[in-house]
């Protein structure tokens, strides 16, 4: 996400102060709906735009922030909007836990069966929500007109602006790599389900005050306001502005209150103009209308950044030594890995060679915790790190580069530069130098060396022998799941047992 | 039964797209209407209205397939979730514009009316439900095990690089999956159109229903979607029966929800492996 420019900053503005000075109190009551869905579609875009999960209960919770003004404004006043937010982000926060681990489509599913008990709750608790005939004549002490277009519209560019600044900067970067690439994410040290956690509960509480907050300018709460159209709405309008674009859910929500206005003779074809363009969107400009305006006006998409390898490497603290003892990994019936033991130091550089297959990469996965061992142990110094969940593995030091990235503007080396930036005592490189040119060969050697120098621990799997056997200090030759060899560089590659199973053919037929 | 027609056809577009076709419900609302408007025009009987309602959904599910679908297979699976949910909107709205709000009646299969079997009297539509339900199951069951085409479409859902390298036109196989799973949606809503009036804004409800059955039963398990349809289809019954229907509703949703928490990869495991 780019930060907020003026342009932009002044369309925010100027639209409520225009709305305030020129504008009927039809006209007024249209501009502080637009700031009503545009609140609940900034909540929406952190958890869907940012992290890219597809949460259905937005809409439901909105339906929550409505009926709880309803209920508490008689006697709380405009105190009922914080309780509004907290009767939307307490449900979040319960149901989090349990369902932010699951993948996208089991979240969806969640999600919209915790929005359909509450849809539920809303006709049939009658007692409470007044069943179908909803809840009216509670804003006696709720502002009105022009005070509650000002109310709204504060909060809506003060949330705007916050996210904006935040995502502008590293949490951005961060964020991207959540959800394009969770587990490269992971192993960067970022806790994805905190994450998730957190955007959840602060996307659910801006839903229930924008829901308040509806509340208040309808006078009215019934339960369609918890149904599933104000979901498809809310999605449909932050998928046509723009996801991950500041002004994507103003956009999106304006159009949302204009169009029906504009068709008022088609009545309710208008919606499905609205899917209509939205599909349109989907299709032709995922990015949404905020972007294509942006780049109407000449403003470049920010490319992603890039980290480089810094030329001079500080030394870092952390643990001394990493242990495998007796590690094992079986899937289903086929041991990936029996009894790997040795010892990587700090300031040492160790090469993994082997057949492919013969458990390479899954010994990786499994020190990073990509995949759980089932046998031995993994030490840092005297702590245990097999267990720990990904993101805890590399925060304590091991840092890991993977295979092929499809990252959209990263290189080759921004992965290795990532791992090396969180200040990791140890890097798991994972064939590094696999389709690089001669000239990337030798800076990943010089890469490597400087590693060295500056302490760090680097187990490095590769099948340029003639380049591990330059770069390395001792090289581990795996079969099958087992270390049959362990050394230095010439006496690994003169075992026979390695020359048979990895080296293979071409010596033997010497 | 009608739910695991319903289910089926969720399963199959599933398994075909990546992604969930958030669009089915409506799909299932539209053979309902597909059902009533042919119906009205023709005036033919129920078991002749059948082939035109699939064969009219056969072609909602290609056009689903080549709008919202295929275009997207190279994106994230939410791109298509979003791009299915405008479809579904569409859909919804589109009918609610052409057909009054007021509820329609598809017209029966196999006429009104009880008939009495060994002495237990059963409705002739749920009868008639029960059978071409089954048959239609064991058609799909054999189509998918027992001919090249199903193979073909095993082997697209399965892995759809690897289908596309040894030469399956992927995109083909895409469209077909959707028109089958149209056509069982269409005759879905036809048989549950009689039953439960045309509405177009039930088409959440069945979307939600074999959603959740195929959460249930395993994602992208042909078998275990069924399972899961049957057996919300009985839950529904014997729940609402005791406690009526708004707590039958809520209990579903709590056990959805418990069984995502206690058990992610479904009742009877996930086939397909993960899918991030």
């Amino acid at each position: 996400m780019r930060a907020l420019d003026k342009f932009w900053l002044a369309v925010l503005i100027l639209l409520p102060v225009l709305a305030l000075l020129v504008l009927p109190p039809f006209g007024q009551r249209m501009v502080i709906l637009v700031g009503v869905y545009a609140l609940m579609g900034v909540g929406y875009q952190l958890v869907f735009g940012q992290l890219g999960a597809l949460n259905l209960a937005q809409g439901a919770l909105f339906g929550v922030g409505a009926y709880t003004v309803a209920l508490t404004a008689p006697t709380l006043g405009l105190l009922s909007l914080p309780v509004a937010i907290l009767a939307a982000a307490l449900p979040a926060a319960i149901v989090a836990g349990p369902i932010l681990r699951l993948q996208s489509h089991y979240f969806a599913l969640a999600t919209l069966a915790l929005a359909s008990l509450i849809h539920l709750a809303a006709v049939h608790v009658e007692s409470i929500t007044g069943g179908a005939n909803g809840l009216a004549g509670f804003t006696a002490l709720l502002p009105r007109g022009p005070i509650l277009l000002v109310i709204v519209w504060i909060c809506l560019i003060l949330t705007i602006v916050v996210q904006a600044r935040l995502f502008a900067g590293p949490m951005g970067e961060r964020a991207r790599l959540l959800r394009q690439a969770p587990l490269v994410a992971a192993t960067l040290g970022i806790d994805g389900g905190r994450w998730r956690l957190v955007a959840f509960v602060i996307g659910s509480a801006l839903a229930g005050l924008a829901g308040g907050l509806s509340a208040a300018v309808s006078g009215v709460v019934s339960p369609e306001i918890t149904g599933f159209p104000i979901m498809v709405l809310c999605l449909t309008s932050v998928v046509l502005g723009g996801a991950r674009h500041p002004m994507g859910a103003v956009l999106g929500a304006a159009i949302a209150v204009c169009l029906p206005e504009l068709l008022r003779d088609l009545q309710s074809a208008w919606l499905l103009a609205y899917a209509a363009a939205t599909l349109l969107v989907v299709l032709w400009a995922p990015e949404g209308l905020a972007t294509l305006i942006d780049r109407w006006r000449g403003v470049r998409p920010v490319p992603p950044v890039s980290p480089v390898v810094p030329a001079h490497l500080e030394a870092v603290d952390g643990p001394q030594r990493l242990t495998l003892d007796g590690v094992a990994k079986h899937f289903g019936g086929v041991a990936a890995l029996q009894g790997v033991s040795f010892t990587l130091e700090r300031g040492e550089v160790v090469g993994l060679i082997g057949a492919n297959g013969s458990g390479k990469t899954t010994l990786l996965n499994v020190i990073g915790g990509l995949e759980c061992a089932d046998g031995g142990t993994i030490m840092l110094d005297e702590r245990r790190i097999n267990h720990l969940a990904p993101h805890a593995i590399a925060r304590v030091g091991v840092g890991r580069s993977f295979q092929s990235l499809a990252l959209t503007g990263d290189t080759r080396t921004a992965d290795i530069a990532h791992a090396i930036e969180t200040g990791a005592s140890f890097l798991l490189l994972d064939e590094p130098a696999a389709g690089a040119t001669d000239r990337e060969r030798s800076d990943l050697a010089s890469l490597i060396a400087r590693l060295r120098a500056a302490g760090r621990g680097v187990l490095i799997i590769d099948h340029d022998i003639e380049l591990l056997s330059r770069t390395c200090d001792r090289l581990i030759c795996l079969d099958r799941g087992a270390v049959v060899a362990i050394g230095r560089p010439a006496e690994v590659r003169a075992n026979p047992i390695v020359r048979a199973s990895f080296l293979g053919v071409e010596e033997a037929a010497e | 039964m009608a739910y695991a027609l319903v289910a089926l056809g969720f399963v199959l577009a599933l398994n075909a797209a990546g992604a969930v076709n958030f669009a089915h419900g409506d799909l299932v609302v539209l053979g309902g209407a597909a059902a009533v408007v042919i119906g009205l025009w023709t005036g033919l009987p129920g078991p002749l209205l059948l082939p035109f309602v699939a064969l009219a959904l056969g072609i909602a599910g290609i056009v689903a397939a080549r709008v919202a679908i295929l275009p997207l297979v190279a994106r994230p699976p939410e791109a298509t979730f979003v791009a299915t949910i405008a479809l579904a909107a569409m859909i919804e709205q589109g009918l609610t514009v052409t057909m009054d709000a007021a509820p329609r009646t598809a017209p029966p299969l196999l006429g009104t009316g009880a008939v009495e079997i060994a002495g237990i009297t059963l409705g002739r539509q749920p009868i008639a439900i029960v059978v071409v339900g089954a048959t239609l199951v064991v058609a799909m069951w054999f189509l998918l095990e027992r001919t090249q085409v199903g193979r073909r479409m095993r082997a697209v859902s399965a892995d759809r690089h690897m289908a596309r390298a040894v030469g399956i036109p992927v995109a083909r196989y895409v469209v077909l999956s959707l028109a089958l799973a149209g056509a069982l949606a269409g005759i879905a809503g036809f048989l549950l159109g009689h039953q439960f009036l045309v509405a177009p804004t039930q088409g959440a409800g069945h979307m939600l229903k074999a959603y959740i059955a195929v959460a249930i039963g395993g994602w992208g398990s042909v078998p275990g979607a069924l399972l899961g349809a049957l057996g919300i289809g009985l839950f529904e019954t014997f729940v609402s029966a005791a406690v009526g229907d708004a707590w039958a509703s809520a209990a579903l949703y709590l056990a959805v929800l418990a069984v995502l928490v206690l058990r992610p990869q479904g009742l009877f495991g996930e086939p397909v492996g993960r899918r991030a």
